[in-house]
């Protein structure tokens, strides 16, 4: 924790806000993923959703990005339902890094951080952070798998959005690179923003409720 | 505005590092209107007569043939999602994505298209004007191609998917691309200058309503 600290720039916290969830169904065709879930919130927390494979983890995060329409119930952020400018709100890591081989890792995060409007996105602090700020001129064709999610991590990072729904986070992170993730939650949460994560991982995120979905 | 001009300039330079820029399109359009003389024979009047029309076709095969690659990589890697998630106009980003990755794969043809129509024996002003029609239709096949690709994206054999989508409605400016040309090659100018400037019609109004289906697809297939 001490070392994030001192690497990361000292970002203004989040407003306080809350997310809740009320009587969520969600459907993939015929088949019914998840009934009735209901879930709430708020600044800080922390969420692993965990479950067998096709027990909706994923279709859940689509959900609650805006990608999935539920079949019945509510998602609020604050007081408003959830509509297209959520993705105001969002920072999305899916099961897949999102990156072009031929793009370098600074190249790919200003992009990014610039289409969601960052003037001055914290690039270089948040790459040491995760201990790859030696490969920021790198493509990113030519990292490893590891060094890949990494760099997906830090373009979540970088765009400072409050909400972070991460796939599989740490998928193939070694245990350095799981203890830098850890951190990075940490001081998401530390500055009132709310993670949650679809992970078959236990992670070791103190005070990190978990969601168990059952088919 | 300028996260538009963003999107534009990345896909441009991701096109040209990525998958060959131009060269791919290119070289098909060019052996398209090559081998034409060698199938129909040497006859002068008879190439001449379809000159327009084989740089029409070549063009839209050529155009149909990136169609596959527009989507199809951001659809396994990620990027699908990431553009939807984006705070900026779902269409306009679009319209950036397409006309970036056009602009940098497609740019050579209405050139190549020149050259052709001398190599079918048309003068130098009928060639010219085969190009420029051709540049004014490329908007127009480009969203097109655009649209079957994102419709297309993740689909195994989305190739044969995108064939039957994108080519029945790039037909409208085929006939006009082409027409000008023949117009030309008839000595009727006004009709073919006309015809140009409905080639232009056709795809600035593409432009307009086309990337709002290519957004709903980009949304269809990350949902």
């Amino acid at each position: 924790m001490t070392q994030i600290v001192e690497v990361l720039p000292d970002l203004a916290p989040f407003e306080s806000f809350a997310l809740k969830v009320a009587d969520l169904t969600l459907s993939r065709g015929d088949l019914r993923l998840v009934e009735g879930l209901n879930l709430s919130l708020s600044s800080g927390d922390a969420v692993f959703l965990m479950g067998a494979n096709g027990t909706g983890k994923t279709t859940f995060l689509h959900a609650l990005a805006g990608l999935v329409r539920p079949d019945r119930g509510q998602i609020m952020l604050g007081d408003t339902p959830l509509d297209p400018e959520a993705s105001e709100w969002i920072g999305w890591l899916g099961h897949v890094d999102g990156l072009k081989p031929n793009e370098t890792v600074r190249e790919t995060l200003r992009f990014w951080a610039g289409l969601q409007g960052e003037r001055k996105p914290p690039i270089m602090p948040v790459l040491k952070a995760l201990d790859i700020g030696h490969l920021i001129d790198r493509p990113t064709g030519r990292l490893s798998r590891g060094q890949q999610r990494r760099v997906a991590f830090a373009r979540v990072a970088v765009a400072n959005r409050p909400l972070w729904l991460l796939d599989e986070p740490a998928g193939p992170l070694d245990q350095r690179g799981r203890d830098r993730l850890a951190e990075l939650v940490a001081w998401h949460r530390g500055r009132g923003g709310i993670v949650i994560a679809a992970t078959h991982q236990t992670l070791d995120w103190p005070g990190a409720e978990t969601l168990e979905l059952i088919r | 505005m300028s996260a538009l001009l963003q999107v534009f300039a990345r896909e441009a330079r991701l096109a040209w590092a990525g998958g060959g820029g131009a060269a791919g399109p290119a070289a098909f359009f060019l052996a398209c209107i090559s081998i034409v003389p060698l199938a129909v024979g040497p006859q002068a009047e008879r190439l001449v007569a379809m000159g327009p029309g084989i740089a029409a076709i070549a063009a839209l095969l050529a155009v149909v043939q990136t169609a596959e690659r527009l989507f199809a990589d951001d659809a396994s890697d990620g990027t699908l999602e990431l553009y939807v998630l984006m705070p900026v106009s779902p269409a306009l980003l679009a319209l950036a994505k397409v006309l970036g990755q056009s602009a940098a794969t497609l740019a050579p043809l209405p050139f190549i298209a020149m050259v052709g129509g001398i190599m079918f024996g048309l003068d130098f002003a009928q060639s010219a004007l085969v190009g420029l029609a051709l540049f004014c239709a490329l908007p127009a096949l480009a969203l097109i191609a655009g649209f079957a690709g994102a419709l297309a994206a993740g689909v195994k054999r989305g190739g044969l998917l995108i064939a039957l989508i994108a080519i029945p409605m790039m037909i409208p400016a085929l006939i006009f691309a082409s027409g000008a040309g023949r117009a030309a090659l008839e000595g009727e100018w006004d009709r073919a200058w006309a015809t140009v400037l409905l080639t232009l019609a056709v795809s600035l109004g593409t432009m307009a309503l086309m990337p709002f289906g290519i957004a709903a697809a980009m949304r269809a297939r990350t949902g």
